[in-house]
């Protein structure tokens, strides 16, 4: 028994859009050196390229010659509204590290998106938030010594703080 | 005498043996939890441990590695839900012996049997690494070309339906790799004037953003599916049970590591056929397959955890990832300054035999946590995904911003996420993609090599191809992957592409 193939919604305009980038990175690439030598340092760049151009056509062409699937939607099955406004707080996150700082845009980040999701009370996300975050944040700062921006919050200052504590205490 | 020293150090040494049992326990929990993946997590990890030495970072990967692909099967025990896609096979037996109350007991054989096939996975790469490394000494430029594009091509066909959208993806990491200043003749390639391009974009990024936020998206869907809860019975099983199972366990461990040895394949491909094996060889099972057979729980389970070892093969050996796992773990290796390959075992062997040692421990640590506290790990998968799923991304920004101190990373990594979903929804895989990153380099240096030698000529190349044993061996294996998938092949041979 046959399978019969159908296009899920915004399909199409996917392999056609990444037919269309395909081709955009073939001419790109055929820039780089052009067809100078088989070694050229756009040798494997056009190559690549050309792999993809030549199999998103493929794909493309098939998808087109498929009925579509009439029981899915692009807002329900695709990217319905809570993936959009993940995708949009990700970059407001980017956005808005750097001035305002890794603590306090992590918190927001997390309760927002716990709200969002789950559609909890607004202390139970800010708890979840404040904990994972200060956890997330010993264990990476203190722990992996990865510095992330300090924005508005003076952790230096903190940190130097806590440390005179505890000298201060021994 | 060396290479045993080299096997001891991480189990003499206490803060690697800790940081193996950190590593294990913390992949139990994140192999089992259905929304993390060992995929991501050692992809997010390499972000925060590339400035440590590296065998305390080795020690955290491989214990995650070990314990993730053994963690997988509890979920799919207790919630029908495998958590990794090694225990897609664990499940078919497994939850129905759950829904009778025997949850316990099904979790016990699957921990014994996984420690098991670790195990005899380990003695095979101790074994056979350094036979097969002797080997590839023999391998021209135009072997290590043509073995990376059988790699990237068996991920694209092995680990889904399309072969094109395989090769598809294999090209879009390949180029993915080339951005940047040409090492050779530092020429610009995809940079478009950007001095952000120019040192290339941060495989990182790349790996997060399709492995870590894509997943994440993808798990917005079913962000309210509510878990079973299960009850859990006796779990250390008995050594009746145990000796019942050893030769079945054995075969299953021989189709795990020979899978898991072949680039491109890896737990998922080599539990699906080990289950496959044991319902063909188990004539009289106490219970029928697919409804709580214990044979259907020992073959799978051996053979994923046998395929860790295999995996770290050719990963070893040619420098060519057996999955994106063992992909990660080699970009892991650039990090730290090491070129894995036949050069890397003759110059290092004793970081080859650290990875066995490392391995082995895990290996035993896994036994170890995977019968205790069960129920504390019930409690903790049950964690709401509308919890769990904005802390993944928070991990996954912190994990690409922290390497380079880089937003460009950031966007980067969100752009790819966004890319590998659409790709996840489309049916692209997206293996491939990391396969084509981390081997593009290897690509292209063999390529130009390989060319150059033969002055430039592709005649004399494909003459040098044809008159090499193991070249037209390759070759031939390309152009078989790729007939395999056409229609007149289907139509020769009557299968399915």
């Amino acid at each position: 028994m046959s399978v019969v193939r159908t296009r899920r919604p915004g399909e199409a305009v996917f392999s056609l859009f990444l037919a269309g980038v395909s081709g955009f990175l073939l001419w790109t690439a055929f820039g780089i050196s052009g067809f100078e030598a088989l070694s050229s340092p756009g040798a494997l760049p056009m190559a690549a390229a050309g792999t993809m151009l030549v199999t998103a056509l493929a794909v493309a062409v098939q998808t087109l010659r498929s009925a579509p699937d009439k029981a899915q939607t692009l807002a329900r099955d695709i990217v319905p509204m809570p993936i959009v406004l993940t995708v949009v707080l990700v970059a407001g996150y980017a956005l808005l590290l750097k001035p305002l700082g890794f603590l306090p845009t992590s918190f927001l980040f997390v309760a927002i998106l716990i709200r969002m999701l789950g559609g909890q009370g607004l202390i139970f996300c800010a708890a979840i938030s404040a904990g994972s975050v200060f956890l997330i944040y010993v264990v990476f700062r203190v722990i992996f010594n990865v510095l992330m921006p300090e924005g508005i919050v003076p952790e230096r200052e903190i940190l130097a703080f806590i440390g005179s504590i505890f000298s201060g205490a021994r | 005498m060396q290479a045993f020293s080299a096997f001891l150090i991480p189990i003499l040494d206490l803060q690697l043996l800790s940081l193996v049992a950190i590593g294990t326990f913390a992949g139990i929990y994140i192999g089992a939890i259905p929304g993390l993946s060992v995929t991501m997590a050692v992809s997010i990890l390499i972000s925060f441990t590339f400035k440590w030495d590296v065998y305390p970072a080795l020690s955290l990967m491989i214990g995650i590695f070990m314990g993730g692909v053994y963690g997988g099967s509890r979920t799919a025990i207790l919630l029908n839900i495998p958590g990794a896609p090694a225990a897609i096979a664990t499940a078919l037996d497994g939850y129905p012996m759950a829904k009778r109350g025997e949850a316990g007991e099904a979790i016990g054989i699957t921990t014994v049997m996984s420690f098991f096939g670790g195990f005899v996975g380990i003695i095979v790469l101790a074994v056979a690494a350094p036979l097969v490394s002797d080997f590839a000494l023999r391998f021209q430029p135009r072997d290590y070309m043509l073995l990376a594009v059988l790699g990237i091509l068996l991920v694209g066909s092995l680990s889904g339906d399309s072969l094109i959208k395989g090769v598809f993806a294999g090209a879009l990491g390949i180029l993915i790799g080339t951005v940047g200043l040409d090492p050779l003749t530092i020429a610009d390639r995809f940079t478009f004037q950007l001095p952000e391009l120019r040192g290339g974009i941060s495989f990182i990024a790349v790996m997060i953003g399709m492995f870590g936020i894509s997943e994440a998206l993808m798990q917005l869907h079913d962000v309210n599916k509510a878990a079973i809860k299960q009850k859990i019975s006796r779990i250390v099983p008995s050594w009746g049970t145990v000796r019942k199972y050893l030769p079945l366990s054995l075969q299953s461990s021989g189709i795990g590591v020979i899978i898991g040895a072949l680039p491109g394949t890896g737990g998922d491909i080599a539990a699906l056929m080990a289950y496959d094996h044991a319902k063909r060889v188990t004539k009289n099972p106490e219970v029928p397959f697919g409804e709580g057979a214990r044979e259907g729980l020992v073959a799978p389970e051996t053979a994923n955890n046998a395929a860790v070892g295999g995996a770290f093969i050719p990963m070893m050996t040619l420098g060519i990832p057996g999955d994106a796992v063992t992909a990660i773990m080699i970009g892991a290796l650039f990090i730290h300054g090491l070129n894995p390959g036949p050069m890397l075992m003759i110059e290092k062997p004793d970081m080859f035999w650290f990875i066995v040692g490392a391995l082995t421990m895990a290996n035993c640590f896994m036994l170890l946590f995977g019968l205790t506290g069960i129920k504390t790990f019930v409690k903790i998968v049950e964690m709401p995904r509308s919890v769990l799923i904005p802390l993944i991304f928070l991990l996954s920004i912190v994990g690409a911003y922290a390497v380079n101190g880089s937003l460009t990373d950031v966007y980067w990594m969100l752009g790819f996420g966004v890319l590998g979903y659409f790709m996840k929804l489309y049916g692209y895989q997206l293996g491939p993609v990391i396969l084509g990153v981390i081997l593009s380099r290897l690509l292209d240096d063999n390529w130009r090599r390989a060319i150059i030698s033969e002055q430039e000529s592709l005649p004399m190349l494909l003459k040098g191809i044809v008159t090499s044993p193991l070249s037209l061996v390759l070759m031939v294996s390309v152009i078989l992957i790729i007939a395999a998938k056409t229609p007149l092949w289907r139509r020769a041979f009557g299968t399915r592409g």
